[in-house]
């Protein structure tokens, strides 16, 4: 064998060498953990008690639940509420921002927009659970003197648009960055060209703004609806999933069935299915995207 | 079986912020720490010169920083047995149901404990999971020491333990630690800014109603706080009423009795008439107390700390919870300090037990305040456990002679979420009481089976 062979046999192996690191941690933090979710799906067991090998029973009782049903149906309904409103507001108010506004106050709108994205998941939660208490809370003080409902949390009709307006303010820094990026990327000379051929405000974002920024909108969609799909922290937190399951999502189903029920078989059904739904919601985004994304 | 502790149900609505909870038991350990010091008995020497060295693990409800008040308990305990070590693990948790989960997944992933620190509801969890030591052999070994601590312990509680015990019909939680009744705290100031006399054991709930219609006419403060707390907030109100969620086996729903129906009606009225303040939200009773916006609170012995703390002992006086007709009641739950079958410390851990029995242990318990009260007759009756005390304290031992155990089966920390979730519910007005406790009926009966 020449040395030049020897090389060219080396060279095919040195991409995966630099891969390695990558592949090593989804392998053990992602692949596997998949394999074994499908695995315990497959039976019954309580933690300590032997493991019973039940084939897909398991996947039958996920569509005779009730309450799955329940908490998938939320979860959608958040999921959906989520990102009309991340991407619509998102783009708003990149658009309102990235007009010619002083700088000064372009920094102060962007830190207070993204801020909240910065607190966890837990202190916004206990944030907002004294801004709602209905006893002192100040924000639902005030949205009884103007006339909305109080003691949202409570009430199983307002309770899930609450929570979808307190993950709005939580998250929506982060979209509204990602398409504020995408709209500072697009070239200034095309906008002044469309502005010399007589093109109106409207007609630049229209026909330039919103198409040239849409990779940035397709990121936010689909990133808004696997961290959306699998909302956990402020149920748990806020609402227990409660009143009356009425914000139960599917991800604090999965925790109360496994580590609280200990059903572990029945738990990794519904950690499948959410890793089935997920995956399906994705592709299908992917598939449509080829119609309304712009490529370049 | 042992105490219902401060932390009973330390959720959204609990007298105490969980921060003073933690406290709280951090006091109580402080407390049995001096115990030990003072148990230093002639056969606790014996039984420490056979006792080989050891590290006894312990798993508590709470945070990491509480450590150093267990270490001092565990340091009192090494006074008699130095070749004793212990290893104290904190887990943060709202209730004592999240509490018994999140020690169930640690065990499944392989975590070593020699005692646990639980409460009524994880009891049967534990014993059904087949996790905890069978204490049977231990207790005949030791049978002088348990048969005297039996021998003082209310027979009621003696009798729980038996009757709620795993269907095996083995022992795996002997009475130490303590227990909680529920029983009115009734802020004097309140009542005398009012112009009211101070109830009487023997209060109605319509004397109750008219009370507080009074206090809230005339200073404008709450009545009672009416929250959607197992054990804090709807127990009690079954209970005056001759009713509970399950029956008395624990294999029967009886959310939808006519009794339960009136108690959940009763505690919406309260709420529909402002004499509580809006359930769900996140206010401090006793602080409200302490500024004289709330007339009195359901408390067990845990309120004592906070109310030493604020220098207001002689503000309140504790009276039996108010009740329908001759119906007095009260929920009844205990602690529990298991050992586990995978122990390699056994002999250690039952020393542990034992010391925590023991009546000098109680009685220094009982002292300096704690979060339950005793289970032994001698230590409610004695000054350790009624000096710097709201009058009245004694009512909460003496609530055993009619307290009903809180419902805790297998699966208790679901119905308890269930029941919690219904109640929840009712009082905020979004079902109406007879269709809430209907419902509840069904989702406890398919929990229950």
């Amino acid at each position: 064998m020449t040395l030049q062979k020897v090389r060219q046999k080396q060279g095919r192996f040195t991409p995966f060498l630099f891969l390695s690191p990558a592949i090593l941690f989804f392998c053990c933090f992602i692949f596997f953990p998949l394999l074994g979710a499908f695995g315990y799906s497959l039976i019954t067991w309580d933690f300590f008690t032997r493991p019973k090998f039940v084939g897909l029973d398991n996947y039958g009782k996920l569509f005779k639940d009730p309450i799955a049903l329940e908490a998938i149906k939320n979860t959608f309904i958040f999921t959906l509420a989520s990102i009309i409103t991340h991407v619509g507001l998102g783009l708003i108010l990149a658009v309102a921002v990235n007009r010619k506004i002083p700088k000064f106050f372009s920094y102060i709108f962007r830190t207070a927009i993204f801020f909240p994205f910065l607190l966890s998941w837990a202190a916004a939660s206990l944030i907002w659970n004294f801004g709602l208490d209905p006893t002192f809370g100040v924000v639902d003080y005030y949205a009884g003197k103007l006339g909305f409902p109080q003691a949202t949390l409570l009430s199983s009709t307002w309770a899930l648009p609450t929570l979808i307006m307190i993950d709005l303010w939580k998250t929506l820094g982060f979209c509204f960055i990602v398409i504020l990026a995408g709209i500072q990327t697009i070239p200034s000379d095309i906008n002044e060209a469309a502005r010399v051929d007589g093109a109106s405000g409207w007609r630049l974002f229209w026909n330039i703004t919103l198409p040239l920024c849409t990779p940035a909108l397709f990121f936010v969609a689909v990133t808004a609806f696997i961290g959306a799909f699998q909302i956990f922290e402020p149920m748990y937190i806020m609402t227990r999933g409660g009143p009356d399951n009425a914000t139960l999502s599917v991800v604090q189903y999965l925790h109360l069935t496994a580590f609280r029920n200990f059903e572990i078989g029945y738990g990794a059904v519904i950690a499948v299915a959410i890793f089935f739904i997920v995956l399906t919601a994705t592709l299908v985004q992917f598939r449509f995207a080829k119609r309304w994304v712009y490529e370049g | 079986m042992v105490v219902k502790s401060t932390t009973e149900n330390p959720g959204e609505n609990s007298v105490f912020s969980r921060r003073t909870v933690l406290k709280t038991v951090g006091v109580g350990a402080a407390g049995i720490t001096s115990a030990a010091a003072l148990a230093a008995c002639g056969s606790g020497k014996e039984a420490a010169a056979e006792l080989e060295a050891a590290t006894v693990s312990f798993v508590y409800l709470g945070s990491a920083d509480q450590a150093k008040s267990w270490d001092a308990l565990f340091t009192g305990f090494r006074e008699l047995f130095p070749q004793i070590d212990f290893k104290a693990n904190a887990i943060p948790s709202d209730n004592w149901a999240a509490f018994a989960d999140a020690v169930a997944v640690q065990l499944a992933g392989g975590a070593k404990y020699d005692v646990l620190n639980l409460a009524t509801e994880g009891a049967l969890l534990f014993a059904d999971k087949g996790v905890v030591l069978p204490l049977d052999d231990l207790i005949a070994r030791d049978k002088a020491v348990m048969d005297a601590a039996l021998a003082d312990t209310h027979p009621r509680l003696v009798e729980f333990g038996k009757k709620y015990g795993p269907p095996d019909g083995k022992t795996y939680y002997i009475p130490s630690g303590g227990m909680n009744c529920m029983a009115a705290w009734v802020n004097k100031d309140v009542y005398k800014k009012a112009g009211l006399d101070l109830p009487t054991d023997d209060w109605t709930w319509d004397d109750f109603l008219a009370a507080g219609r009074t206090i809230k006419k005339k200073t404008g403060a709450f009545l009672f706080p009416v929250t959607a707390e197992y054990f804090v907030g709807i127990m009690p109100w079954l209970t005056t009423n001759g009713a509970s969620t399950m029956n008395e086996d624990w294999t029967k729903a009886t959310c939808d009795t006519p009794q339960a129906i009136e108690a959940a009606e009763f505690a919406r009225q309260l709420v529909v008439e402002k004499l509580s303040p809006p359930p769900g939200g996140t206010f401090d009773r006793f602080e409200l107390g302490i500024k004289g916006e709330l007339a009195c609170f359901g408390g067990g012995r845990w309120p004592v700390l906070a109310v030493r703390a604020a220098n207001a002992v002689d503000k309140y006086e504790i009276y039996d919870f108010p009740h329908r007709g001759a119906n007095r009641g009260s929920p009844v739950g205990w602690a529990c300090f298991p050992i586990m079958k995978s122990s390699s410390n056994i002999d250690a851990s039952w020393e542990f037990l034992k010391y925590l029995s023991t009546e000098k242990g109680a009685s220094i318990f009982a002292k300096s305040g704690g979060t339950a009260s005793p289970c032994l007759k001698s230590v409610a009756e004695s000054q350790e456990y009624l000096a710097d005390s709201p009058v009245g304290t004694e009512k909460l031992y003496r609530a055993l002679d009619y307290a009903t155990a809180i419902p805790s089966p297998t699966k208790g920390n679901l119905t308890q979420r269930a029941i919690e979730d219904v109640w929840g519910q009712i009082i905020a007005g979004n079902i109406k009481p007879d269709a809430g406790m209907k419902k509840m009926q069904e989702q406890i009966t398919k929990l229950l089976v």
